[in-house]
């Protein structure tokens, strides 16, 4: 009997195989473990993303939510209130506005990854999550140097630590909740500080944003800037680790960034469409919707697959092959419609420079070990540990 | 649905049947036609799926809101009275016919 439980190690490790016979078998599968229907292909998880008024955010959309959450994010709200917030920081992430980042981005990438110079053996955790922080801590404004409030490693380790969910239970337990809370009082103490000396980053630029008279209350502004961190550094640190696992396993188009810096957009996009960090997000129904000869009742929850969707057949021929040459537009890896992920441009900005500064130190390298430890999430996956030999 | 057709700046054009609620720039995407990126994912945030209404179609569609024309002060094409984002443009049997034409560049 085939079952499909998003809280299992089994799908944290491996989950194309389930999506496979999902999407063929079973395109609209109610998981008693999860208590929430799957969809799997491509078309319906975009039919789903295009209509917001029946595929709600509100109650949330990480898989496993945390407390006190939905409503008050981007991520977990609906138009138009969505739109209103969506409106007040969505400037900032424009490609254009971020050109002045470039530099300081580049910067970084060539001090952490320089660190990697003559080493033979490496966990590219350690660098990727170092380098995500540091690109948050400057694109987002949080107090750096002799203005730090904390260390960058406890800024780091909380951040990794909020977005787990316990391994056995599947849960958020003490520890994550913790993380979590410990991230909303710092991030309250940021807020703080820039609302009185206001300066040109982000979090002061949506602390003090106004459209009409209207601007973002408290709890919208932490709750916002809590996500943003969270979303930073789990979504592109997770990125990050699944590009360098990619290029580590398919040595040929690791050569061919390496040779031609120019094609890693290309890799950045297949890599988001072939295993991108952001597997699965949660939506609620407002009516009830019937597919697949199946009827899901107005107030189920449903998990759309985007890691599914993305090696659906019916959308790419020959999914399960990386292929970087592909150029896989309308891609799942930021999700899609009102929702898509607010920091494409900077994602794929700061991903092609990491890598660009990383070969230029690290040209050939490749996986230690076969069997990996996958982070335990039903939202996102990514490896805890990857070892690279050169 | 509805069947629209869309005119690259080749002059290639390609017609397609679009399910109800999808929008133009997922119907150009899903169907390999170029001409449209969709960078931002159809969010409205990124202008790169900037598309011109035919003229005989132009006051036929629901018009952009306040956040679509804001975006479309960044597109990279020249930005006429027909210009559109294709991905606040969603399928709907009214849209039968609909002719779109796509520009040389999106960045």
């Amino acid at each position: 009997m085939f079952s499909f439980d998003p809280y299992s190690p089994a799908v944290d490790a491996d989950p194309f195989p389930y999506y496979k016979h999902l999407r063929d078998e079973a395109p609209c599968f109610w998981s008693p473990e999860a208590q929430m229907w799957v969809l799997t292909r491509y078309n319906d998880i975009v039919t789903a993303l295009n209509d917001w008024e029946t595929y709600s955010s509100a109650s949330g959309n990480l898989m496993t939510e945390l407390p006190g959450r939905a409503g008050a994010t981007l991520g977990s709200s609906d138009p138009p209130k969505h739109d209103r917030m969506r409106a007040l920081i969505q400037h900032a992430f424009m490609k254009r506005n971020l050109l002045a980042l470039e530099e300081p981005i580049r910067a970084i990438a060539q001090q952490v990854f320089g660190q990697l110079k003559g080493v033979k053996q490496f966990d590219f955790k350690e660098v990727s999550s170092q380098f995500t922080v540091k690109v948050l801590m400057a694109a987002l404004g949080l107090p750096m140097g002799d203005e730090a409030i904390v260390d960058e490693q406890t800024v780091r380790d909380n951040a990794v630590l909020m977005v787990q969910s316990d391994a056995r239970t599947r849960a958020k337990g003490p520890e994550h909740i913790a993380a979590y809370n410990w991230m909303q009082e710092y991030a309250s103490k940021v807020i703080e500080m820039r609302k009185a000396a206001p300066r040109n980053d982000l979090i002061s630029n949506f602390a003090l944003a106004e459209i009409d008279g209207d601007r973002l209350d408290d709890r919208e502004v932490l709750l916002t800037t809590t996500t943003l961190i969270m979303a930073g550094v789990e979504s592109m640190g997770g990125f990050m680790m699944m590009f360098a696992y990619n290029l580590a396993t398919f040595a040929d188009a690791r050569k061919t960034v390496v040779a031609n810096p120019e094609l890693l957009p290309d890799a950045i996009e297949e890599s988001l469409r072939f295993n991108t960090s952001a597997q699965r997000f949660r939506r609620r129904l407002m009516k009830d919707v019937t597919i697949h000869g199946q009827t899901m009742k107005a107030g189920d929850f449903v998990c759309l697959a985007y890691g599914s969707g993305n090696r659906d057949e019916r959308q790419y021929p020959n999914p399960d092959v990386y292929d970087i040459t592909r150029k896989p537009r309308g891609h799942l890896g930021f999700g899609g419609g009102v929702h898509a992920c607010l920091g494409t441009a900077i994602a794929r900005l700061a991903v092609k420079i990491a890598f660009d500064e990383f070969h230029k130190v690290v040209p050939e390298y490749h996986r230690v070990a076969d069997q990996l430890p996958w982070m335990p999430s039903s939202t996102f996956r990514s490896p805890l540990v990857l070892e690279l030999a050169v | 649905m509805a069947n629209i057709t869309f005119v690259e700046a080749s002059g290639q054009s390609t017609s397609v049947n679009l399910a109800d609620g999808w929008n133009l720039m997922q119907g150009t995407i899903a169907n390999g036609i170029d001409g449209i990126l969709g960078e931002c994912g159809g969010s409205c945030a990124c202008a790169t799926c900037h598309c011109y209404v035919d003229e005989s179609w132009q006051d036929k569609l629901p018009a952009a809101s306040e956040s679509e024309l804001d975006m479309l002060d960044n597109v990279a094409a020249e930005r006429r009275p027909n210009s559109r984002l294709a991905c606040q443009i969603k399928a709907t049997a009214g849209l039968e016919g609909l002719i779109i034409h796509l520009p040389a560049t999106q960045e």
